[in-house]
């Protein structure tokens, strides 16, 4: 098994962490929070979660990194100015960024939680299709109406769960 | 690029990422009302080595090679931007940042004996400042090697 196949092993066990764990929080966090009340139980279930999510980051993080010094060391260095890749790398800033908001609880969980969820599955999609036609900011564009798409779907998701049931 | 300069850029890379990530994670803890302070310092102090770690190897670099193998292939290049604006401002910010780590691990040393709430959200400002130089230094790294 050669370096660069470890990175990309690395790579897609740290994307799939993410993305898995991403998905997970939602719907734990979407059924646990139905009867308005998350129970200690329930909390750490989520706890472990978040700590699946950000185990995730880190391993895409530093295989990222590794693969731009592959990159720089073998003179591959077109990779490193593409749309996709800054995209990419973007993503990563606001999925960090929207953790910050989170914790600070500037940012309410609604919105935090469908950036958070979107931004793991732009990251992955961005990953998957690699060089693309598309310009940087019409990735960005795309990815703001993802958010406010899946946002929109989270809500309508969490109302359905609190409705009241018909007897 | 010899053998030792390649393992000097890895570990150049790879402990500064690391380090922003552990003043990532010192952010995160310091931004909760009561954080594990002896959690948090000592976090805090591996991000000062990290640094420190990052700095010299770079330095070594920097002097031995950048300026006279890869500075002339940037300037020559499409884009020399990424030498005379990104590297050079890169490098003097980067200058900065164990310094800036340093007082965070200090005051998060101070921070176990003394809980303070004004000084944890100093801390955690400052922290939050340190991030910010340091992923714009190593979004220019990126730049710089994506211009050669």
């Amino acid at each position: 098994m050669t370096f660069y196949e470890l990175l990309v092993i690395m790579h897609i066990v740290g994307t799939v962490l993410g993305v898995g764990a991403a998905t997970f929080a939602e719907i734990y966090y979407t059924r646990f929070n139905s009867d308005d009340i998350v129970n200690d139980d329930e909390r750490k279930v989520l706890s472990i979660t978040y700590t699946v999510m950000r185990t995730g980051l880190f391993l895409l993080v530093i295989s990222g990194f590794s693969f731009l010094l592959y990159f720089r060391l073998t003179e591959h260095v077109e990779t490193l100015t593409s749309p996709s890749f800054w995209a990419k790398m973007t993503v990563v800033a606001v999925l960090v960024g929207n953790a910050l908001l989170l914790q600070t609880r500037i940012l309410p969980f609604a919105i935090g939680a469908a950036v958070s969820l979107t931004s793991w599955y732009v990251a992955l999609i961005l990953g998957i299709i690699g060089t693309t036609s598309a310009t940087y900011v019409e990735i960005l564009v795309y990815y703001v109406i993802a958010i406010v798409l899946v946002g929109f779907s989270l809500r309508f998701i969490r109302a359905r769960i609190h409705a009241p049931k018909k007897i | 690029m010899t053998t030792t300069l390649a393992a000097l850029l890895i570990i150049h890379v790879l402990s500064g990422v690391v380090a922003i990530g552990m003043h990532n994670v010192v952010l995160m803890h310091l931004l909760k009302k009561a954080p594990n302070y002896v959690f948090v310092s000592r976090v805090a102090w591996s991000a000062v080595a990290l640094f420190f770690l990052s700095w010299t190897t770079s330095a070594y670099y920097y002097v031995t090679y950048y300026g006279s193998a890869v500075k002339p292939r940037i300037l020559a290049g499409a884009t020399p931007v990424a030498h005379t604006f990104f590297m050079e401002t890169k490098e003097h910010i980067f200058l900065l940042l164990p310094f800036v780590a340093i007082s965070i691990a200090l005051a998060t040393t101070y921070l176990r004996a003394n809980a303070d709430g004004r000084l944890r959200k100093s801390t955690a400002f400052l922290t939050f400042i340190a991030l910010t130089i340091g992923i714009t230094v190593a979004a220019s790294g990126i730049l710089v090697s994506g211009s050669i």
